[in-house]
């Protein structure tokens, strides 16, 4: 680490100048300070305000007085139902989509680290659809599975299967978001595994190799330990995607058939506009704030990625 | 290292079966990646009749830029695209410039009371708040001073997520850089801050180039806070166009498969672009690709 002080005291020593010899001892503080502020203001500002908001109800006309009610919005959370569903649907989401995108991802990686590890082009093919636009993504897959002349269901007739609604039929509407989001998101595991696995050392596995270790052994004992950092970084940026989608269900399904796929940032957002329920969409808010924060704390924690 | 003619057969044989289901696999990959985005253009470029067409047509027969005009010349999808545009541009500029001075502070100074790691970690939290949660108070903070529908609105929530990321991202670039360079400066008469300007940023220079284009990606796809913040023409970006014409009534799919398409070109393109950095900038500069 440079010794900053060294280099302010020559300074001075040389310029002289009032404002810059001024600038040059509290340059740590000036670079620091605009980013720290700039943050502050957008995340405390918030929800200091969302706390306000939560402990009242806020009437739709806004020439009415905010009326204060205390715990009452939180204590709503434990009766609504549409709440629990939507709790349910993003746990549903996350868990099946992140363990898809995981187990695909690692697959791929594991398969294909031989063959593709210089391929640069290839591997930048492979990773479009991820930093496609989520809107884009979301009318594409709506045009797959358009029930009258989508692709699916050409191929679910080729196949001789039966053909489906699926974002339009209440039991495949789930299963039709998480196929959209695995095909966005399996490129980004798939992507950093494939660097956790080009920067494996050697010498490990030759050693492995010598006391004669089973390929299914190396994996278990050797590579599953040296990916676990990346693994673990992989996971917590997904998870944190996934408890956040909004974009896929607002397009494919707006929630339904029958509340099927209605999420917390779904109904966060029907509570606040369509309902104009302010209050108590800071409250869900809220919700959704506090067990980010604790998952994200918990798996870092738990992964030792605090530094 | 065994050579192949000493290999026994078997082992030779399931090298070779590995092989092709390695490659075989790449193709299938390849395939279900592009299908979906080959989709897209190609349903752009059909009359609506050839877009309804069952079974499909694979090829866009009778090619046309029909729906192209209807967005963009007809409907104000170019008006959305600029729109898009100025707020990743400005976004980026207000991002990249504070970030790379907070991520440069955080890599060489030293602070007291352990101030670097707590102030690095609170930045990266401040970047897993879900957009959901910012979105009320935003809204009634943009109300509140009559900043509803601006495009300053847009750059001013983007920020809060962009620069986060640009500050991790420069971090691990400079982290990267040798400190030996910026002390020759010193001793050779250069000020602190004239060690950073003249020697660090000019080496970060790709650093600084891959995080840019990643701000831009970041704030061209992003869609929930622009949905929220803005309702008039004026103001949109391109995704929320797209979504608005997929109605309850009515979904214009040749209109939104041209719109959408064109959004995913410039996307396209910058992903070649800092594709060396994609790792590292999907990871927030925690995995060095």
């Amino acid at each position: 680490m440079l010794k900053a002080d060294n280099g302010t005291l020559m300074a001075q020593l040389r310029t002289g100048r009032g404002l810059e010899r001024w600038v040059e001892r509290h340059l740590r503080i000036l670079m620091l300070a605009p980013t720290v502020l700039i943050l502050l203001t957008l995340t405390i500002f918030p929800s200091v305000y969302m706390f306000y908001a939560a402990v009242h109800k806020i009437s739709p006309n806004p020439d009415l007085p905010w009326e204060f009610v205390g715990s009452g919005n939180f204590a709503r959370l434990l009766s609504d139902g549409q709440f629990h569903v939507a709790l349910r649907n993003t746990i549903i989401f996350t868990v099946l989509a992140v363990t898809a995108e995981f187990l695909l991802g690692l697959g791929l990686a594991l398969l294909l680290d031989k063959y593709i590890r210089r391929l640069t082009f290839l591997k930048t093919v492979l990773m479009i659809p991820m930093m496609l636009p989520p809107i884009a993504v979301a009318i594409t897959w709506k045009i797959i599975y358009e029930p009258q002349f989508g692709v699916l269901n050409e191929i679910m007739f080729r196949l001789g299967l039966p053909l489906q609604a699926w974002a339009g039929d209440a039991n495949l509407a789930m299963f039709s978001i998480i196929v959209a989001d695995v095909w966005q998101w399996t490129p980004f595991i798939f992507l950093l595994m494939l660097a956790g696995l080009a920067s494996l050392p050697v010498e490990p596995y030759e050693a492995a190799a010598l006391d004669g270790a089973s390929s299914w052994r190396q994996f278990w004992d050797l590579t599953l330990p040296f990916l676990k950092p990346v693994i673990a970084i992989a996971l917590l940026l997904r998870v944190m995607d996934a408890l956040r989608l909004f974009d896929l269900v607002f397009i494919l399904t707006g929630g339904g058939p029958a509340d099927r796929t209605k999420v917390l940032s779904l109904y966060v957002y029907q509570v606040a506009y369509r309902f104009a329920d302010t209050g108590y969409a800071a409250a869900i808010s809220l919700f959704v704030l506090f067990a980010t924060i604790i998952l994200s704390t918990w798996f870092m924690k738990r992964m030792r990625l605090a530094e | 290292m065994a050579t192949v003619t000493t290999m026994p057969t078997h082992k030779r044989s399931r090298e070779l079966f590995v092989r092709l289901s390695a490659y075989l696999t790449i193709l299938v990959a390849l395939v279900v990646t592009l299908f979906p985005v080959y989709w897209i253009a190609a349903n752009s470029f059909k009359f609506d009749i050839d877009i309804f067409a069952v079974p499909p047509e694979w090829l866009p027969r009778h090619p046309t830029l029909k729906h192209y005009d209807e967005a963009f010349i007809q409907r104000p999808f170019l008006r959305y695209a600029l729109n898009s545009f100025l707020v990743a541009m400005g976004t980026t500029v207000v991002s990249v410039g504070f970030g790379t001075m907070a991520g440069y502070a955080l890599a060489r100074f030293s602070y007291p009371w352990q101030w670097r790691k707590q102030i690095s970690f609170w930045i990266l939290s401040t970047r897993m708040m879900p957009p959901i949660v910012s979105i009320i108070p935003l809204y009634l903070f943009f109300n509140y001073f009559d900043m509803l529908n601006t495009k300053s609105a847009l750059i001013i929530a983007y920020t809060a997520f962009n620069l986060p990321f640009a500050t991790w991202m420069m971090k691990s670039y400079f982290q990267d850089l040798p400190v030996e360079l910026e002390e020759a400066a010193i001793v050779d008469g250069d000020t602190r801050w004239g060690a950073f300007l003249h020697v660090a940023l000019p080496l970060a220079r790709p650093g600084l180039a891959a995080t840019a284009i990643f701000c831009l990606i970041i704030s061209w796809n992003e869609f929930l806070l622009s949905l929220i913040i803005t309702l008039t023409e004026q103001s949109q970006t391109l995704p929320i166009g797209i979504a608005g014409r997929v109605t309850q009534y009515k979904t214009y799919w040749g209109e939104i498969s041209a719109a959408g398409f064109m959004a995913c070109v410039p996307i396209v393109i910058f992903a070649f672009i800092v594709q060396k950095h994609l790792v590292r900038g999907l990871s927030l500069g925690a995995v060095k690709g």
